[in-house]
């Protein structure tokens, strides 16, 4: 037993080592932030230095009071996002919690700064509906903005709706377009796809291959892309694969030889994902077995491009729901930069459709809460500003974005359509509505109309 | 040998209980009240539906503990189980209007039967070997449920329609609809639960069970009938873990297939252990350990992360050092804490000193 | 039913998966073989290493020297855990043994997912300079990375046989894996036996993650529970024959890739591992009854 005696001092060692520094990260971390400090994962395209062609812009401009830091009581607003190994959406709130920081540098909301509570979801329902009333009844949060989640809106939705919340979020799940207390910035899995899916029938594919991750609401993603294949008179295979993938060959191989020559492989997966089933393709050569390659928003990032090498060069069609950072040079999307390199330290992401989705997103609370001039800034004052966003220009979208009092919210309904190009995305098509073949965006063009394109 | 056990059996009957047993039944009475009661005032809705989620572990774990620390028997595959617990109670309670508990007894009885067909050929393997062909057979059944998803209100058997816009909530019993109704109704579940176990424990088939983690042989040689009595281990764990399914599904209303990873039934082992395999109140703290620390963390921007580390820990620490995890641990270090400072005390005193123990 | 046409280009993926479970199955029963333990932490160690090679090459490291470093620290991680908790644990049921993996498996995953956090629109591949060249076979390109999986696990079967049969160090290895007490009074330095075992086992380790990582995915999640399909083929062979794992994960490889065309069974393909194992199991204790007391090795 003595023998054992240095071993298990050793044992006893770590566990206390654990144990301290279990408590240390405790006692250390605030509550408000939840992303972990950034560490090796240094994004393709760092956004430390200013791109060719863009004018440097004093961040300064996000607020009314250039300069003057908001003192005034907080005005407290709440995001939910998924963070789990494999998914992580944190970059969204994160970045909405930067053009917030710059607003409070600079004035705030009238003198008030805000407060963005920030709830992390491992897609355990139980956990999400727990953050939501976390999210009201303790922090007391008064708007919800920047939620981005795999199943949040399904689960909360009808909280929402009781309380009165008309949340602004990246949305994922069907009940983030088809509820009337959500309204997106982005198009969301099902009208990206069709994005990308509208792409691929004009260049004239014979036939479609549409590809998705196992995650739920697979049916009613896979609906938008079957309705327009059914209009173009064209077959369509659906397919779903379980994540992560543990063997992209067989998906690939698979995916060729449904769509034949002639046809389109579109895929709707995460960046590691796609990553993973592109790479296989040209591991295997068969990048040229089709006539193209599609994706939706998830694979709009340089970091994709640059992984994927030249043999994708206007091969591989991503549609892009947000516009084009790189290639784009007006004032926002320059604050948008500078606001990222000053205050974004958490968005480990970088440059970038999360990052956008984010700024967007606060760009529109900012703009409702600073439309609320009786100076008192309740769940029913702040939640009814939100709803009155009307035909806003974000500077990031294809159209003005709306709100309004509808059964339903799909406000960004028209995307452009991007391609790498020697480790960078650039513009292959530009603007394009989403067609209203999809039975859910001829309901909502039915009750909002269509959204005039942003000049 | 069996006649001793028939005989000890109407004698312990007649014993009364001693007074630590008396203290201690008290002590848990008064909790329980406190929980049941006192609890839901206390805590905010965040920590309700949390304390709703160790509800349901603490059962899954109470289940798991019978297997592991009574029988012998590790399994890897509970979360499955669960998840199949879920599944029959979300399919009943859309497809019927059956009241709450009776749909909650369904799902316990059809897992439990599922629970025997599985385990039947598998109990001819021992030791690793059934270790590992319960993590085979989980994973089989998380592939199953990723194509086959939850029923979420749709038509057929299988009850699921893919291209809902809407997606109709599980629905409560009546008289626990609000969140603080649902956590007390899962708290009594859950005591009923842990009755039963207990039922099990004092009578035969506990005894045949200390037999059979003692030693096969020689329980075969005395007369038990070792196949039976693990099939009624696999079965009693099967039909908790699947009522515990059935409170999980009112408790989410929404299910999903991602919700039940094949790693979790590995994580939930690690924090079986920890709690304690050994005794009841184990399977309360390794639901705390599996759901209200993350939720704790998750508060305070810690990164989950930590709390893997730790039941990594945790679990080495339990196989190395402390084979009855920390619901005998802790009593055990604060018996010894307390032995301490008693001594110190009279070392202090003017009487003639004991040397300390430690 | 898809034709012959359609099965084909399967084949040849299906046997580069089939390297790949061979690779974990094969390391993994060549570790209960000399050390006694299902080595459960076997793709968390590996995915660690991948991950190391990934930031040093990221920070400009030379592709060798990365490689390198993966493979010394899988090595270490894995000759500090034998160190520390083999002796503990030696006398255990191979049971508790393999539950102890699991607990570095998780403190592995833990601390992987903190150091290399999942940002949303990243995504780490670690390449191989093999992955640029290969040769077609029918009508899709196999790289030489794949035939090095597939080779290596050749390669590890026949010569770890040997190793532990033929060699005075393979028998010891062997010996104290069944009783380490007896085996010690036999006048075997069993400290150094067991610190040789462990620290191949790691070098094992990491090489296969390496290799893993370039062909699966360069992700902790994905590799570390990897081994949970390879375990399939360590069943079959009932954790005894390194050839039957070989075996067994070549046709358990197979056969997932040749059910992708069968459109009825396709979503089903990624059980295929656990189905065969389990009812290989089945039908191999039908007989009688399977323990894994420390008599059997």
């Amino acid at each position: 037993m003595k023998r054992l005696i240095p071993a298990r001092l050793a044992r006893r060692t770590i566990m206390l080592a654990a144990a301290i520094a279990l408590a240390a990260a405790g006692c250390s971390s605030s509550s408000s932030t939840s992303t972990p400090a950034a560490t090796s994962t240094t994004p393709g395209t760092s956004a430390t230095s200013a791109t060719p062609g863009t004018t440097a812009v004093s961040t300064s401009q996000c607020g009314s009071k250039p300069g003057v830091a908001a003192t005034g009581t907080p005005i407290a607003l709440g995001a939910i996002a998924t963070n789990q190994p494999g998914t992580s959406f944190t970059d969204i709130p994160n970045m909405a919690n930067a053009y917030f920081a710059c607003v409070n540098a600079n004035g705030g909301i009238n003198g008030h700064p805000i407060k963005l509570y920030i709830e992390t979801e491992q897609t355990n329902p139980a956990q999400i509906a727990a953050d939501a009333k976390q999210l009201v009844q303790t922090d007391h949060v008064v708007g919800i903005i920047g939620n981005t989640s795999i199943i949040e809106c399904s689960v909360d939705s009808s909280y929402w709706q009781k309380l009165g919340y008309y949340i602004i979020d990246s949305g994922i799940a069907p009940e983030c377009y088809s509820t009337p207390n959500s309204a997106a910035v982005n198009m969301g899995p099902r009208y990206s796809s069709d994005g990308a899916v509208q792409y691929a029938l004009a260049q004239h594919a014979s036939k479609i291959v549409f590809d998705q991750s196992n995650v739920p609401g697979t049916g009613y993603i896979a609906a938008g892309p079957a309705a327009l294949a059914k209009a173009a008179n064209v077959p369509i295979v659906q397919l779903t694969e379980n994540v992560p993938i543990s063997d992209a060959d067989s998906v690939a191989i698979k995916e060729v030889d449904d769509a034949g020559p002639n046809g389109a492989v579109v895929l709707n997966f995460t960046p590691p994902e796609a990553l993973v089933i592109l790479q296989a393709a040209q591991k295997l050569g068969l990048e040229d077995r089709v006539k193209l390659w599609g994706c939706s928003t998830p694979c709009n990032t340089d970091f994709l491009a640059a992984s994927l090498g030249p043999k994708w060069n206007s091969k591989l069609f991503v549609n892009a729901e947000l516009t084009p950072p790189d290639t784009t040079n007006t004032a926002t999307m320059n604050l948008y930069k500078a606001i990222l390199k000053q205050y974004g330290s958490a968005v480990s992401g970088g440059i970038g459709s999360f990052s956008q989705m984010g700024f967007t997103e606060a760009e529109i609370a900012v703009h409702a809460l600073e439309s609320i001039t009786s100076g008192s800034y309740t769940v029913a004052s702040v939640n009814t500003a939100f709803k009155a966003v009307s035909g806003f220009n974000t500077g990031m979208l294809c159209q003005l974005w709306t709100y309004g009092s509808y059964p339903m919210h799909i406000p960004n309904n028209a995307d452009y359509t991007v391609t790498p190009d020697n480790g960078k995305m650039v513009t292959a098509q530009g603007c394009t509505q989403i067609s209203s073949v999809d039975p859910q965006i001829a309901q909502y063009r039915g009750v909002a109309g269509t959204a005039p394109l942003a000049p | 040998m069996p006649a001793t056990l028939e005989r000890a059996s109407p004698a312990r009957a007649r014993t009364r209980l001693s007074r630590p047993q008396l203290i201690r039944a008290a002590i848990t009475a008064a909790l329980l009240l406190f929980v049941l009661l006192g609890l839901p005032q206390l805590m905010s809705l965040y920590y309700i539906d949390t304390m709703t989620q160790v509800a349901v572990y603490s059962m899954v774990a109470v289940g798991l503990g019978v297997l592991v620390g009574r029988v012998g028997l590790v399994s890897l595959g509970q979360v499955a189980v669960l998840a199949i617990g879920a599944w029959v109670a979300a399919r009943l309670l859309f497809a019927t209007t059956q009241p709450f508990p009776l749909v909650l007894l369904e799902a316990g009885l059809i897992t439990m039967v599922l629970g025997v067909v599985i385990g039947l050929p598998a109990l001819r393997l021992r030791g690793l070997y059934l270790a590992l062909i319960t993590l085979m057979l989980a994973g089989a059944i998380t592939v199953v449920l990723a194509t086959v998803n939850f029923p979420n209100g749709g038509h057929g058997f299988l009850g699921y329609n893919g291209s809902l816009v809407h997606i109709p909530p599980i629905r409560r019993p009546s008289i626990a609809t609000s969140d603080p109704a649902y956590f007390r109704y899962s708290v009594v579940v859950a005591i009923l639960m842990f009755a039963l176990v207990l039922a099990h424990i004092k009578t035969r088939p506990g005894r045949a069970w200390a037999a059979i983690r003692q030693s096969e042989p020689a329980a075969l040689a005395a007369g038990i009938n070792i196949w039976f009595y693990k099939l009624w281990a696999f079965a009693l764990a099967s039909f908790i873990t699947g009522v515990a399914g059935g409170v999980l599904a009112g408790a989410v209303h929404y299910l999903y297939s991602i919700g039940f990873p094949t790693q979790d039934s590995i994580t939930l082992l690690a924090v079986t252990l920890m709690g304690g395999v050994y005794s009841l109140w184990g399977a309360v703290v390794a639901a705390l350990l599996y759901q209200f620390l993350p939720a704790l963390l998750n508060n305070w921007g810690v990164s989950a992360d930590w709390l893997i580390i730790l039941f990594g820990v945790g679990v080495l620490q339990v196989l190395t050092t402390a084979p009855a995890g920390l619901a005998d641990q802790v009593p055990r270090d604060l018996a010894r804490l307390g032995r301490f400072l008693r001594n110190h005390v009279r070392k202090a005193a003017p009487a003639p000193t004991q040397g300390s123990t430690k | 039913m898809p034709s012959w046409q359609d099965f084909e280009p399967f084949i040849v993926s299906g046997l580069a998966l089939g390297g790949v479970y061979a690779l974990s199955g094969v390391g993994l029963v060549v570790l209960y073989r000399a050390t006694g333990v299902l080595y459960l932490a076997f793709g968390a160690v590996g995915a660690l290493g991948a991950l190391i090679a990934w930031s040093l090459q990221k920070a400009g490291t030379p592709g060798w020297l990365s490689w390198l470093a993966s493979v010394a620290v899988a090595a270490a991680v894995t000759l500090g855990y034998g160190i520390l908790f083999g002796p503990a644990l030696a006398r255990r049921d191979p049971l508790v043994k393999a539950v102890a993996t699991i607990g570095l498996t998780l403190i592995l995953y833990g601390l992987m997912d903190l150091l290399w956090t999942t940002s949303g629109g990243q995504a780490r591949s670690i390449t191989l300079p093999t992955d640029g060249s290969g040769f077609s076979v029918g009508q899709i390109q196999v790289t030489w990375t794949q035939v090095i999986a597939l080779a290596a696990g050749v390669v590890l079967t026949v010569a770890t046989g040997a190793f532990l049969r033929y060699t005075k160090l393979g028998t010891a290895m062997r010996a104290m894996a069944n009783d380490r007490d007896i085996t010690a009074t036999l006048g075997v330095p069993v400290r150094r036996v067991e610190a040789a075992a462990w620290l191949g086992c790691g070098v094992l380790a990491g090489m296969a993650g390496l290799l893993l990582a370039d062909l699966v995915a360069l992700d902790a999640t994905t590799l570390t529970f990897l081994v949970i399909s390879s375990l399939a083929a360590v069943l079959i062979a009932r954790l005894r024959s390194i050839t039957v794992t070989f075996i067994a994960a070549i046709v358990i490889g197979l056969l997932h890739d040749l059910l992708t065309p069968v459109n009825s069974l396709t979503n089903y393909r990624d059980m295929t591992p656990f189905v065969i194992a389990a009812v290989a199991l089945l039908i191999l204790s039908r007989h009688q009854v399977m323990s894994q007391s420390r008599e059997e090795a």
